[in-house]
């Protein structure tokens, strides 16, 4: 037999065939596609819960008819009389009386709906003191909600979680098993079949995670009307979804890489990907040059919607946000892809030393 | 160093400060080779290291000229029946073997071929569609050495490979290991138990914590050991009846039942009296009676090792 007869391709794919199978249905790791797909499940029930509220404003619209140029009228100051002979009687009326320091107020709190937003107006002493309109969904304001979603708990917790479940498993996972040495005594550089089992795990990562992408999107757009969606498509749409189903794919490769490193060179790997959860934590603080040393950063630089940290992010925590500009798009896939190759350079020069010592695992 | 030989020169292990293998320095040639000693003896470490699971803190290794850092080329040549009985999970005994020829880079239909040959070879055709999850023991063993052989090596290392085998099937097993060993390929077995291979081997090498006490021909020590009873343990589905037949034996000195029931434990002072007698069982099949598997179970094996260490001279 000569060195001719092996196909390095074929070697490759012979690994991923074996790895695939362990990958998509080892049950050590159906808690991953609850990471995957437990968002767009919560999703879904966000989109049934508008749209039976959507039904309900409906029906009381059709009990209690107001238009919505009537709605936008009240005005502060307004009497109860003149919001009651705008709108008509409201669907919901509370009326309490409240004990204060010199005398009392009487309250009253009315709800409309024209069937799309609801409008709370609240009365004191029969005049309009506050009004607080509350809007249905629409689709800018829940791609901002997607866009926060996707990088602070997508991101950052499931693909990152998934990604240390699949890939530190792929050589860990085996030692554990006490069958690595199956692939270690066939005739194929550890180069290669370092690269087969990142393959194997790269493809379930992005077939797992993408596939919850498109599902979180599918669902979050499900209770639109077909011409809003329509339109949200022909608009930024399509470019927004290629954006982070292919953020997505690149967050499994950066992780992916990480973790199956950790795999190799760590007996517990809880550990590195602590570390690394904290490191990516506390990127948005790092000084420009060290923020570079990361996934998330070059991820947030590709994700079409950017999401400003919380509000209610203390004052002094916002002092401390480091506002380095995210690089362009070429740039940020360049980068990506640097400390991806680099952090598998190590893992194949620790493959390369890679001992069967299972007594010790 | 020889490139026909598998050749040990000067080489230690060490797994932190506890020792594996030292200052060993051996040259194998073809044929059977037996690597024998009492369980933590060195054997296992001598034949990871010999197919690059393992590598030497000091010393040099070739395989047929080749260094076990080079598997690209090593692994074509060398196939390792080892001591795990773990493989990557849900796949049938043909898809085992099958996907293991697919590591070689070989296309379908020679990975077809080859692994269905392997498989007819250790008479596993009728089990190959099943998961090796349901293995026996035995089948675990064969469907093992299947895959040590489905390439046609020039180097067999295999670790403890008749244990667990029935009678027929450890005939069989060992037919083929002359058979190979007669193609002109090295054989090297393992085994705790000096009987189990004295008789096969054409160069026995004892080790003993680590260290190789003697290599060579020692077929002579066997006879001066057979006043020591030797203790195996046989599983069958009629235990009871199997002890009350050996026992009629007048070299079984003693026949119990195994505190799981489903077993016997045989002592015999003499080994091929024993081994005949059991062939005979076996083959005849007599009252019903199902040899499952075979194990050497001699407690004693380390005072055998002491004997011998003391009688050959340790180096």
């Amino acid at each position: 037999m000569t060195e001719a007869d092996g196909s390095w391709r074929t070697q490759i794919a012979g690994v991923m065939r074996l790895e695939l199978r362990k990958s998509f249905f080892s049950r050590r790791g159906l808690w991953i596609y609850l990471l995957a797909f437990g968002p767009a499940l919560l999703y879904l029930i966000h989109a049934i819960d508008v749209t039976r509220d959507h039904e309900h404003r409906q029906a009381l619209l059709a009990s209690h008819p107001v238009s919505s140029s009537a709605l936008h009228l009240i005005r502060k100051d307004m009497t109860q009389e003149q919001v009651e002979e705008l709108l008509g009687e409201p669907y919901l009326k509370n009326e309490f009386h409240q004990n204060g320091r010199r005398r009392g107020q009487d309250f009253a709190i009315y709800h409309y709906t024209d069937g799309e937003s609801d409008l709370t107006v609240v009365l004191a002493d029969d005049a309009v003191v506050n009004i607080n309109e509350q809007d249905r969904c629409n689709l800018t304001k829940d791609s901002a909600i997607f866009a926060t979603v996707f990088q602070f708990f997508y991101l950052r917790l499931a693909v990152f979680f998934g990604c240390v479940g699949i890939f530190t498993n792929l050589f860990r996972g085996e030692m554990l098993d006490k069958s690595l040495h199956f692939y270690l005594l066939a005739p194929m550089r550890r180069e290669i079949l370092l690269a087969g089992k990142y393959l194997a795990g790269l493809s379930a990562a992005v077939a797992i995670f993408t596939a919850g992408t498109a599902l979180q999107i599918a669902a979050l757009s499900w209770h639109f009307e077909p011409g809003q969606v329509a339109a949200y498509l022909q608009g930024t749409g399509w470019h927004d979804i290629a954006a982070y189903l292919g953020v997505t794919a690149l967050a499994c490769a950066g992780y992916g890489s990480i973790f199956l490193a950790a795999g190799l060179l760590f007996s517990n790997p809880i550990l590195p990907a602590t570390v690394v959860m904290l490191w990516e934590s506390i990127n948005i603080f790092l000084p420009a040059a060290l923020k570079k040393i990361s996934v998330i950063f070059y991820l947030q630089a590709l994700c079409p919607v950017v999401a400003a940290p919380e509000s209610d992010t203390p004052a002094l925590l916002k002092v401390l946000i480091s506002s380095t500009e995210f690089p362009p798009r070429w740039l940020a896939i360049t980068g990506l892809t640097v400390v991806m190759l680099l952090v598998l350079g190590v893992a194949a020069a620790r493959a390369r030393r890679l001992e069967i010592n299972y007594g010790t695992e | 160093m020889s490139d026909d030989c598998v050749v040990f020169d000067n080489v230690s292990r060490f797994y932190g400060e506890v020792l594996g293998v030292n200052r060993v320095t051996l040259s194998i040639p073809p044929g059977i080779t037996s690597l024998v000693g009492p369980n933590g003896s060195g054997k296992t470490t001598l034949m990871n290291l010999m197919a690059g699971l393992v590598r030497p803190t000091r010393g040099q290794i070739r395989v047929l000229g080749i260094a076990p850092d080079d598997p690209q080329h090593l692994c074509r040549m060398l196939g390792y029946s080892t001591q795990f009985d773990s493989f990557p999970r849900g796949l049938t005994g043909y898809q085992l073997v099958a996907s293991f020829l697919r590591l070689f880079g070989f296309d379908r239909a020679k990975c077809d071929r080859l692994a269905r040959a392997a498989i007819e070879r250790l008479r596993m055709g009728e089990a190959a569609d099943r998961k090796v999850a349901a293995y026996s023991k035995g089948m675990r063993q064969r469907i093992k050495l299947a895959l040590a052989i489905a390439h046609d090596p020039r180097v067999l290392v295999l670790d403890e490979p008749l244990n667990g085998l029935d009678p027929l099937v450890r005939s069989e097993t060992i037919a083929l290991f002359r058979e190979c060993a007669a193609a002109g390929r090295h054989v090297i077995v393992s085994s705790h138990v000096l009987h189990e291979v004295d008789q096969i081997s054409d160069q026995v090498i004892l080790l003993s914590n680590g260290y190789v006490v003697a290599e060579g021909q020692i077929q002579g020590v066997r006879g001066e050991i057979q006043d020591r009873p030797m203790q195996v343990l046989i599983r069958s589905n009629r235990p009871s009846l199997l002890a009350a037949r050996m026992f009629q034996q007048d070299h079984v000195v003693e026949a119990r039942l195994a505190e799981d029931g489903g077993a016997v434990l045989i002592k015999t002072r003499d080994a091929d009296r024993f081994y005949r007698a059991l062939n005979v069982l076996a083959l005849d099949g007599i009252d019903g009676i199902d040899i499952e598997g075979v194990m050497p179970a001699d407690d004693n094996v380390n005072s055998v090792y002491e004997y011998l260490i003391g009688g050959e001279g340790s180096r």
